[in-house]
């Protein structure tokens, strides 16, 4: 009797699962096979991998995240390894995430007023004699500004690991003989690499769908595959072609947590 | 040395950070139009903001979207780690855990536009109702990870003593369970409620032409160009997180210290 | 024999064709103190669950005052458990702890202050009831784990490991207090451990268990003195087991020699198990010896040297002696007969004592005579 009542609990989240998880899912892959005019067709993905537009946006979104990922990690290490030698180190990790906690378009939007022409990266660039540039609108102020964006979700993740990790091991790798620069690398490192791999996770997969800063900071001249579906879904209304490249990023999402997933942080079976 | 570089980093990762929150607030109080020269301070951008119906408005429908959405999120969500915690089954297990994942990692826009294709086909109109559902949707994976550690930590011992002290199903999780995994539901619910209050690119899919959230609403100011009003409501924003994380990390603070004082009384 | 207050019959337990519990039968009678000892693994955790109701039984019956109590929850039980890890409820407090089996009881308020108070001076900390669960050291979570258990005044307290967190000095102390805290209570208490010391020092009577199965059950002086096979010379204190022959009854040989013991019905030239504890030799003269060995290296143990020492044939010796020894000298053993034990393989508990019984009685007559 106890075992019946105990499955009341799971019919909301198992409505959720199967509406909202799962549904969705399926309907983006079904929508993928309809044109404009709801007839079943092939055409969208034979349109999508035989023209050099899609497939070059692609490329490009995905080295743009690329791009995105490895400034982020590369400003994030230090940072996080920086802070975590810091005494009141919670404190300062709540530092680093109350950014993320302003709304996302808001930075943009200071970004907007930075770049601006007569704005303050111009008035900097003017005083150190190189003269005013337009930064808005290049694909520099795209990345600048998305890696901007990301910092705090790769510093979370590396800082957790480093939180994990047994000082005695560092002590013993001390004891052992080793500088600090090989006890970074042959013991830190190797350690917190989930913590890299979860931040890497966390930022990839968001950096090809940003499409409000490819409009607002990018001018449209970078086409990320979330552009490109929002265009296709709310500006053109081609759901099928729209919901094809979502296909198509849900595969490079697969991809990437494969890539990154493959290290279970406890309790895995050692390899 | 090796300190001061230290040093000398994270002071501009955090210069860096924050320069453009703080330039975003300065010129909140600037007497110009633009973001480029300071002239002088004014409340006028905040007496505009104040005095905008329609931004107060969406304020207004944007706090009700995240406090009701957080809370029917939490209480599915909540539900949801009980029964993924009480699978005994490895594959059930890890199959309901992956599924619960996938809208966690999957990027908003597809998010959003799964979920329009969704409303669309079951004719659900788009506006409070719409958002409402997919904030709801999103927060729930979130929920399920903020709950589902303090439900692990809770050895089997501790429900076995419930039982053995003459706990019924319904006491166990009432008087026992529920108690013991609350910190876990509050850090659920507050995370799904920063998750809404943030989330741009989900809604925006599935708002209709008569319902904005802040995020919308300043994404097509933004857009439009600058416009001080703006600067006005995040400098508000900001002091409101601000005070949440204030709020927050006092609480923690305050938490640890009365068990440390606890402690040192017996020893 | 009063009526028992839990019986187990033919109690099997299987988890997935691989089996726990192998044929338990167990009787515990009201207002003693039992222990279940035997390795991690043995099943002696799984008889407690069984009898406390978290467990089903694959076979065969649990009995509460000769009421079978199988499909009764564990929550209608009445017996309560001390859990081995405590498993207190961190969000309560020391009395809120307490409190709780009461409170579901919907017993009057007052009543539970009293009962709280009660059960908290009875494990003296009277004065702890508002105390956090973390602030408690652990000798002091234990005691409100008892605490917590017997202001349900169960009619037996099923107690798991409950000392194996505690330090050696605790632990010592602990020994006492529940020996005096049972004896206080007139309940049952059914203890597990692994430890025998803890098994010797407290309990009335110890059913030693291994793979699933009670090898023997007794009073520790009998465990102690006659262990049924190797297993329980083994693992209960220290033991020389050497591999000897049956002569006649009374008269057994080993290393060498041929030596009176006090064992008797067992067939002539049946090979057999002798077992010697360490301190029932005595080292002495060669040539007043019984035996004589060569001293390999000793360990002073604060009230004695417990010496390692090898005999003519190999065998390894264990003794307990007062006065210390010289490495590498030669010297006597010596040992009476009553301190030799003898074990048959492969003798079961029933086997054992029957043949005890025709011996005995034997000797009685004899001394009558």
């Amino acid at each position: 009797m106890t075992k019946r009542k105990t499955w009341l609990y799971f019919i909301p989240y198992g409505l959720w699962l199967a509406l909202f998880v799962i549904a969705p899912v399926a309907l983006i892959i079904y929508q993928s096979f309809f044109d404009l005019g709801h007839q079943f067709t092939f055409s969208n993905y034979s349109t999508y991998f035989q023209s050099a537009t899609y497939l070059k946006m692609t490329l490009n979104s995905v080295w743009y995240a690329f791009l995105i990922t490895l400034f982020t990690g590369l400003i994030s290490y230090p940072t996080a390894y920086f802070l975590h030698q810091l005494k009141h180190r919670q404190f300062w990790l709540l530092l680093v995430i109350l950014p993320t906690w302003i709304n996302i378009l808001l930075k943009a939007y200071a970004f907007i007023g930075i770049f601006s022409q007569a704005g303050l990266a111009n008035q900097f660039l003017t005083f150190i004699g190189i003269g005013p540039q337009q930064i808005l609108f290049t694909n520099a102020s795209f990345i600048f500004v998305a890696t901007y964006i990301q910092i705090p979700f790769m510093i979370l993740p590396i800082f957790n690991a480093l939180d994990d990790l047994n000082p005695a091991f560092v002590n013993a790798s001390r004891d052992l003989g080793a500088s600090n620069w090989q006890t970074f690398r042959r013991v830190i490192f190797p350690l917190t690499l989930p913590g890299v791999k979860a931040g890497v996770q966390a930022v990839f997969i968001p950096s090809l769908s940003l499409f409000m800063l490819t409009r607002l900071i990018g001018g449209n001249k970078v086409i990320t595959l979330g552009t490109a579906i929002e265009e296709h879904f709310l500006t053109t209304m081609n759901w099928g072609m729209g919901s094809t490249i979502g296909v198509v990023l849900i595969i490079a999402m697969i991809i990437v947590m494969t890539l990154t997933g493959d290290q279970r942080p406890k309790g895995g079976t050692p390899r | 040395m090796r300190q001061k570089f230290a040093k000398a980093y994270l002071i501009l990762v955090f210069i860096i950070l924050y320069a453009p929150i703080l330039f975003l607030i300065v010129y909140s109080f600037s007497q110009g139009e633009t973001m480029t020269n300071y002239h002088g301070f004014t409340w006028r951008h905040y007496q505009t903001l104040f005095s905008d119906a329609r931004m107060l408005a969406i304020v207004a429908n944007t706090l009700l979207v995240a406090l009701l959405s957080s809370l029917i999120a939490t209480l599915i969500g909540t539900l949801g780690a009980l029964s993924i915690n009480r699978t005994t089954k490895r594959v059930t297990r890890e199959s309901l855990l992956t599924l619960n994942n996938v809208l966690m990692v999957s990027p908003d826009v597809i998010i959003g536009a799964s979920f329009l294709i969704f409303f669309t086909m079951l004719k659900i109109p788009l506006g409070f109702g719409s958002v409402l559902m997919s904030h709801i949707a999103f927060e729930i994976p979130i929920v399920v990870l903020m709950v589902l550690p303090r439900l692990r930590e809770m050895s089997a011992s501790m429900l076995d003593a419930a039982q053995d002290l003459g706990a019924t199903t319904r006491q166990l999780l009432s008087q026992v369970i529920v108690p013991f995994i609350s910190p876990g539901i509050f850090a659920g619910f507050f995370m799904a409620l920063t998750y809404s209050l943030d989330d741009f690119a989900v809604t925006f899919f599935v708002t209709g032409n008569g319902f904005s959230t802040l995020s919308v609403e300043i994404y097509s100011r933004a857009r439009q160009g600058i416009n001080l009003e703006i600067n006005a409501l995040s400098g508000v924003m900001f002091l409101f997180s601000l005070l949440l994380v204030g709020g927050y990390y006092w609480i923690q603070q305050a938490s640890r210290k009365r068990k440390h004082r606890k402690r040192e009384v017996v020893s | 024999m009063p009526q028992p207050i839990i019986e187990l019959r033919h109690v099997t337990k299987r988890y997935d064709d691989h089996p726990i519990l192998k044929n338990i039968n167990l009787t515990l009678e009201p207002g003693k103190f039992y222990t279940l000892l035997g390795p991690s693994g043995c099943g002696k955790t799984t008889i407690l669950r069984t009898i406390a109701g978290f467990t089903d039984v694959t076979e065969g019956d649990v009995l509460f005052a000769g009421q079978r109590i199988n499909a009764v929850p564990a929550n209608k039980r009445n017996v309560n458990t001390v859990f081995q890890d405590y498993a207190l409820f961190p969000h309560m407090t020391v009395a809120e702890n307490v409190a709780f089996g009461l409170t579901l009881k919907k017993t009057p308020k007052p009543e539970i202050e009293k009962r709280v108070a009660q059960a908290l001076q009875l494990v003296q900390l009277a004065d702890y009831g508002d105390r956090e669960i973390s602030a408690l050291s652990g000798g002091q979570q234990q005691r409100i784990a008892i605490a917590r258990a017997i202001v349900m005044e169960p009619q037996v307290l099923l107690l798991d490991e409950p000392l194996s967190a505690l330090d050696a000095k605790l632990r010592r102390q602990m020994q006492y207090e529940l020996r005096d805290l049972q004896q206080r209570l007139g309940i049952t208490f059914l203890f597990v451990t692994h430890d025998q010391e803890e098994a010797l020092a407290m309990s009335d009577e110890i059913f030693v268990m291994n793979q699933g199965e009670v090898l023997q059950s007794g009073s520790p002086v009998d465990i102690y003195d006659e262990p049924i096979n190797h297993f329980v010379a083994d693992f209960i204190g220290e033991s020389n087991i050497l591999p000897g022959k049956m002569i006649a009854d009374f008269q057994v040989a080993f290393g060498g020699h041929q030596f009176e013991c006090a064992d008797a019905g067992i067939p002539v030239n049946e090979p057999v198990e002798i077992v010697i504890r360490p301190e029932d030799l005595t080292l002495t003269d060669p040539e007043h010896a019984k035996l004589t060995v060569t001293i390999d290296t000793q360990l002073f143990r604060g009230d004695y040297y417990e010496i390692a020492a090898t005999d003519r044939l190999g065998n390894d010796w264990l003794i307990h002696s007062v006065n210390p020894a010289e490495d590498g000298t030669a010297v006597g053993i010596t040992f009476r007969p009553q301190d030799l034990h003898v074990m048959r393989f492969g003798e079961k508990e029933a086997e054992f004592d029957a043949r005890l019984e025709t011996y005995e009685t034997e000797d009685e007559t004899r001394d009558e005579t």
